[in-house]
C-alpha cells in the first residue's frame, strides 16, 4: 500500500495539483545545495538564537554600564560593548531572536489577512472581487514606510503586538493578489463545481477544497515575505520605530553606526548586526527562491 | 485608448479622495492641534477654548475635513507646530532637494539596469550572467538602509571620495558654478546606494525578457532570414524588451518614497523624508500629515503615468 | 406533472463594457428551452459547442442563474435559492466531463466520495467509510482502494469515482455532461454500459448531455436538438435517427458515419445531397439572426422548429 503511493508519486508530473506538492518542495531544496545550506544554516542559527536566550538575562545585557562604554572586542566581551557598555554579543543574539520572532509574527499576520481576502476575491469573483482588488490597489499604492511610522508614534500603548499588527496592516497585499490570481483559476475545475452540486457550502469549499490545493504557493510566498518582513523591522528599528532600546533588535545595534564614529570607527558594534541580517535575508530568500522554482515544473531541477 | 484613461482616472479619484481621509483622519488621532504650539501657557483655559471654538477645531470631524481640503486646494499647508511658520516654507526647499536626489536615483537605476541585464540576457549562462545573477540575488536580499551604510563607510568615510552629510557645502553662493558642482556631488552617493538596490528588480525583469524574446518565433524567422545577430538583437529583442521598462518609472516612485527616508536619514540629506523623521520625532504633526499626503499622492499620481504608458504601448494591458 | 420539467428556461450572460463596465448586451447560452423527463428514462441533449446543452444542465442543478423560466423536480420549484432547495437537490447529481479536474487532486477517495454524504446525514466514521466502500464495489473499484488518491487511478477509474460520488445520496436524477468525451475510445463502451447497468438497478433517470450521436443513440429514449441556445427539432429516438425534419437534424443524422464499407460511396452521396439541401433553405429554416423558430407540433412527442412562414 504504502510503496504504491510512493512510486505513484514519483511518477507524479504535476506538483501543484498532486498531493506530493509538499514532497516537491522538499526535494527541490536538498537538490540545491545553497538552499539546503541556507536552510541548514536557518535552522542552526534559530534553535542557537532560541536556545541560548533562555540562559540570557536580557535584561543584564541590557543594563548600562558605565565603566565598559565602547570597548573593543575582547576576552570579556567577545564582540565589544556599545555606548552605554552593554555586550554587543549578547545583544546580537536577543536582537537576531527578536527580528526573527517578530519577522514570523508579521509574515504569520499578514499572511493570514492576505489568504483570507484572496480566497473572497478569486473565489467568489465579479463584484466581491472588484470591491476588494480595489482596497488591495488602493493599499499598495500606500507609502508603507511612512504609514508605518506614523500610527507607531501615534498608537496610545505601544506593544510588540501593536507593532506586528501595525506593520501587518500594511503588508497583506502580496499575498492577497497572488491567492487571488490562483484561487480564480482554481474556482473554474469541476471539483469546485462538484461541490456545489453536492451540497457542500461556499465556506465549506473555499477552505476544505480549494485551499489544501493552494498549500505549496502559501508556503512559497510565506517564505519570501518573511525575508522581505525581517528586513522592513530590522529597517524601522534602525530609524527608531521598532523596538525600543531595551528589546534590542538587529537594526537598533546598526542604528549605533548613525554616529559617524560609530560608523567610522567602532565596527564591531553594528557590522556583525549587518552582516547577521544580510545573511539571514539572503538564507530565507535562497530557501524560498527554491521552493518558487519547485511550485514552476518549468523551472524545477530535479 | 481613452477609455483606458478616463477608467484608470475613475480609480485615482477616489484613490486620491481616501488617501486624504486617512491622512486626515491620522492627524485627527494625533495629539496636538494648530493652538497647540501657538498658546502662551499662562493664557487663561476658557480663552483657549473660546479661540478653539472660533477657530472651528471643535467641529465634527467632516466639516473639519472640508475645511482642511479647501485648505489644502488653495495651497494652505497649515502651520508648524514647532517652527511657527507655515509648512509649505519648511517643504519648498526640501521637496526639491529629494525631487532632484529622485530624478538621480532613477538616472542611476536605468543606468545599471541597461547594460546588466542585457550582457545577462544576451549572453545568459555565461560567467558575466552569472556574476550579475549573483549581484540581483544579493541585492533583491540585502536592506537598503546597510548597503547605504556601507556606502557611505566605504566611499564617504574610507576613500573619502564624496562628502558624507548635507545636500550642499556650507559658504557657497547659489547660483554658482561651484554651488551646482557641490550639489551634485552632494547627490551622487546617496542617489547610488539607492539605485543599486532599485536597479534589481529592472535588471531582472530585462534579462528573463530578453531570454524570453529570444525563443519566441519572431526572432528564430529573422535569424532563418540571415539577418546578422547585431541587428536581430538591436532591431527585434532589445525594442521587445526595453519599451516596458521605460514606463516602470512611476512604480518606482512608490519604492522611492521609502528609500529616500532611509537615505536621507544615513546621509543627513535635507530632503523631505529627513522632514517627515525630523516631524514625527518632534511631534510636529501637522508637517506630518503634508508629507504623507505629498509622498501619497505622488505615489497614485507614478502609478497612474506608469499604468498609461504601459497601456499605450501593450495594448493587451487596456483589456484589464 | 413529468418527473422533470422544464418550461421557458432562458439563461442569460451579460456583456460588460464601456468605461463604467456597464452591461452593453446579453450572450443567450439558453434562449427558451422546454423538457421534460419521465421518470426512470434517459434523455439526450444534443448540440455542437457553444449550443447551450452544457449551461442547460448546470442550470437545472443550480450552478448557472436561471434568468426566467420554470424548473420543477417532482412538482417542487427548483429555481428558488440554493438554501431552501437543498433538500430537494440531493436527488438530483451531475457526473462531470472532465474526470481530471471534477476530482480534487489533494483529497483521498474516501473524502471526495464521502462529502455528500457528509454534508446530508449524520453518520459514524465507521458508518461512512462503509457506505462508501459498498460505493466503491457498486462502481467496480476495489474497496480497498478508498484511500487513495485520484492522480493514482486511470480516466476510466476516474469516472467511476466520480459516478460513485453522483450516486452516494442514492439520487432520483443524474445529469451526465458529456460523462465520457474525455475518455479513450476504447473505455467508453465500458462506462456507458455500466452507466446503464447501475440505471436499470437503481431506476435512475438521466439527463445525457453530448455532441456524439452514436452515444445518444445507445444511451438515449428520448432526444433534444440544440442550436444557438434554442431547440430545433426534439421526439424519440426513432422520430429524431429515422424521420429527422429539420435541416439541421438531418445534417447531423447524416453525419454520422457507417460501418459497412460497400455503403461508402452511397453514404456519401446521402450526405452531399444533405449538405445540398442545407445550404439551399438555411434561410428557410432560420430567422435573420440565423436562430431556430418556435417549435410545433408534427406528433404527439415529435415536435420541430418549422419555418413560421409556411
Amino acid at each position: 500500500m504504502e510503496t504504491t503511493k510512493v512510486n505513484a508519486e514519483l511518477q507524479s508530473q504535476d506538483s501543484t495539483s498532486s498531493p506530493s506538492g509538499l514532497k516537491i518542495l522538499w526535494r527541490e531544496i536538498v537538490r540545491d545545495k545553497i538552499a539546503l545550506i541556507s536552510l541548514i544554516f536557518l535552522v542552526l542559527i534559530s534553535s542557537f538564537v532560541f536556545g541560548i536566550s533562555i540562559i540570557l538575562d536580557q535584561d543584564e545585557i541590557v543594563t548600562v554600564d558605565l565603566f565598559a562604554i565602547h570597548e573593543p572586542p575582547g576576552d570579556e566581551f567577545i564582540l565589544g560593548t556599545d555606548y552605554g557598555g552593554r555586550d554587543v554579543f549578547g545583544q546580537l543574539i536577543i536582537g537576531t531572536r527578536n527580528s526573527l520572532a517578530i519577522g514570523i509574527l508579521v509574515t504569520l499576520i499578514a499572511g493570514f489577512v492576505g489568504i483570507l481576502v484572496g480566497l473572497l476575491s478569486g473565489y467568489f469573483g465579479g463584484h466581491v472581487d472588484n470591491a476588494l482588488m480595489r482596497l488591495v490597489d488602493f493599499f499598495m499604492v500606500l507609502p508603507t514606510l511612512l504609514m508605518v511610522i506614523v500610527f507607531v508614534t501615534i498608537v496610545p500603548d505601544y506593544s510588540i503586538w501593536a507593532f506586528s499588527l501595525i506593520m501587518a496592516a500594511f503588508l497583506w497585499m502580496g499575498v492577497a493578489r497572488l491567492i487571488r490570481s490562483k484561487a480564480l483559476a482554481e474556482r473554474e475545475l469541476d471539483y469546485v463545481q462538484a461541490s456545489k452540486t453536492l451540497g457542500s457550502s461556499n465556506l465549506k469549499i473555499m477552505l476544505t477544497q480549494v485551499l489544501p490545493n493552494l498549500t505549496s504557493i502559501i508556503i512559497v510566498t510565506m517564505t519570501l515575505q518573511l525575508a522581505a518582513n525581517i528586513g522592513i523591522e530590522s529597517g524601522l528599528s534602525f530609524l527608531g520605530f521598532g523596538f525600543p532600546e531595551s528589546t534590542p533588535s538587529l537594526g537598533t545595534l546598526i542604528s549605533y553606526a548613525r554616529n559617524p564614529q560609530t560608523l567610522e570607527f567602532r565596527w564591531w558594534i553594528w557590522v556583525p548586526a549587518a552582516v547577521l541580517i544580510l545573511l539571514l535575508m539572503l538564507a530565507v530568500n535562497n530557501v524560498g527562491q527554491a521552493l518558487k522554482r519547485a511550485t514552476d515544473a518549468r523551472q524545477r531541477r530535479g | 485608448m481613452w477609455k483606458f484613461i478616463v477608467r484608470r482616472l475613475f480609480v485615482t479619484f477616489p484613490q486620491i479622495l481616501l488617501l486624504s481621509i486617512i491622512v486626515f483622519l491620522m492627524a485627527e488621532m494625533m495629539p496636538g492641534d494648530a493652538l497647540t504650539g501657538l498658546i502662551d501657557p499662562n493664557i487663561d483655559p476658557a480663552a483657549i477654548e473660546a479661540q478653539r471654538e472660533r477657530l472651528g477645531l471643535n467641529d465634527p470631524w467632516h466639516i473639519k475635513y472640508a475645511d482642511w481640503v479647501s485648505g489644502l486646494v488653495q495651497g494652505d499647508l497649515g502651520q508648524s507646530f514647532r517652527f511657527k511658520m507655515p509648512v509649505s516654507d519648511l517643504v519648498g526647499q526640501r521637496l526639491l532637494n529629494t525631487f532632484w536626489l529622485s530624478v538621480a536615483t532613477l538616472i542611476f537605476t536605468y543606468a545599471i539596469a541597461l547594460p546588466l541585464g542585457i550582457i545577462s540576457g544576451r549572453w545568459n549562462d555565461t560567467w558575466g550572467d552569472r556574476l550579475i545573477t549573483g549581484y540581483t540575488y544579493v541585492g533583491f536580499a540585502a536592506p537598503l538602509f546597510i548597503t547605504a551604510l556601507v556606502m557611505l563607510w566605504v566611499f564617504g568615510f574610507q576613500l573619502g571620495w564624496f562628502p558624507t552629510g548635507g545636500s550642499v557645502a556650507p559658504g557657497l553662493e547659489p547660483g554658482s558654478w561651484d554651488y551646482f558642482v557641490s550639489k551634485v556631488q552632494h547627490l551622487l552617493l546617496p542617489a547610488f546606494s539607492m539605485a543599486v538596490i532599485t536597479t534589481v528588480s529592472t535588471v531582472q525583469y530585462l534579462r528573463s525578457e530578453i531570454i524570453d524574446t529570444k525563443q519566441k518565433d519572431f526572432i528564430i524567422t529573422a535569424r532563418a532570414k540571415g539577418a546578422p545577430e547585431s541587428r536581430v538583437y538591436n532591431r527585434h529583442i532589445f525594442r521587445n524588451s526595453l519599451v516596458p521598462i521605460a514606463a516602470f518609472f512611476g512604480y518606482e516612485i512608490t519604492g522611492l518614497i521609502g528609500g529616500s527616508i532611509f537615505v536621507e536619514n544615513i546621509y543627513g540629506y535635507p530632503g523631505m523624508g529627513q522632514l517627515f523623521l525630523d516631524s514625527v520625532l518632534l511631534r510636529d504633526f501637522s508637517v506630518v500629515t503634508v508629507v504623507v499626503l505629498i509622498f501619497g499622492i505622488a505615489a497614485i499620481l507614478g502609478a497612474l503615468i506608469s499604468d498609461i504608458l504601459l497601456s499605450i504601448i501593450d495594448p493587451r494591458i487596456r483589456i484589464k | 406533472m413529468a418527473f422533470l420539467d422544464v418550461k421557458d428556461l432562458k439563461v442569460h450572460f451579460p456583456i460588460k463594457g464601456g468605461i463604467l463596465q456597464r452591461t452593453v448586451g446579453h450572450v443567450k447560452a439558453v434562449d427558451g428551452v422546454s423538457l421534460s423527463i419521465e421518470e426512470g428514462k434517459t434523455y439526450g441533449l444534443v448540440g455542437e459547442s457553444g449550443s447551450g446543452k452544457t449551461t442547460t444542465g448546470r442550470a437545472i442543478i443550480g450552478l448557472n442563474k436561471v434568468t426566467s423560466g420554470e424548473i420543477t423536480f417532482e412538482g417542487k420549484d427548483l429555481s428558488v435559492s440554493q438554501k431552501q432547495s437543498k433538500e430537494v437537490r440531493r436527488d438530483i447529481q451531475m457526473i462531470f466531463q472532465d474526470p481530471y479536474s471534477s476530482l480534487n487532486p489533494k483529497k483521498r477517495v474516501i473524502d471526495i466520495v464521502a462529502e455528500p454524504i457528509r454534508n446530508y446525514e449524520k453518520l459514524s466514521k465507521l458508518e461512512v467509510k462503509k457506505r462508501v466502500q459498498e460505493l466503491m464495489e457498486q462502481v467496480g473499484l476495489s474497496p480497498e482502494s478508498i484511500l487513495k488518491y485520484p492522480h493514482e487511478f486511470s480516466g476510466g477509474q476516474r469516472q467511476r469515482i466520480g459516478v460513485a460520488r453522483a450516486l452516494a445520496l442514492k439520487p432520483k436524477l443524474i445529469i451526465a455532461d458529456e460523462p465520457v468525451s474525455a475518455l479513450d475510445v476504447s473505455v467508453q463502451a465500458q462506462v456507458l454500459n455500466f452507466m446503464k447497468d447501475i440505471q436499470k438497478d437503481l431506476g435512475l433517470t438521466y439527463l445525457f448531455i453530448s455532441h456524439d450521436l452514436g452515444i445518444i443513440k445507445h444511451m438515449c429514449d428520448d432526444i433534444g436538438i440544440m442550436y444557438k441556445g434554442r431547440y430545433v427539432e426534439e421526439g424519440t429516438r426513432d422520430e429524431i435517427f429515422n424521420n429527422p425534419q429539420h435541416i439541421y437534424t438531418k445534417r447531423l443524422v447524416a453525419a454520422i458515419p457507417d460501418i459497412d464499407p460497400k455503403k461508402r460511396k452511397a453514404h456519401q452521396q446521402f450526405r452531399q445531397e444533405v449538405k445540398e439541401e442545407y445550404d439551399k433553405s438555411y434561410n428557410d429554416y432560420f430567422d435573420h439572426d440565423g436562430l431556430a423558430y418556435k417549435l410545433q407540433n408534427i406528433s404527439g412527442t415529435h415536435k420541430v422548429a418549422l419555418p413560421q412562414k409556411g
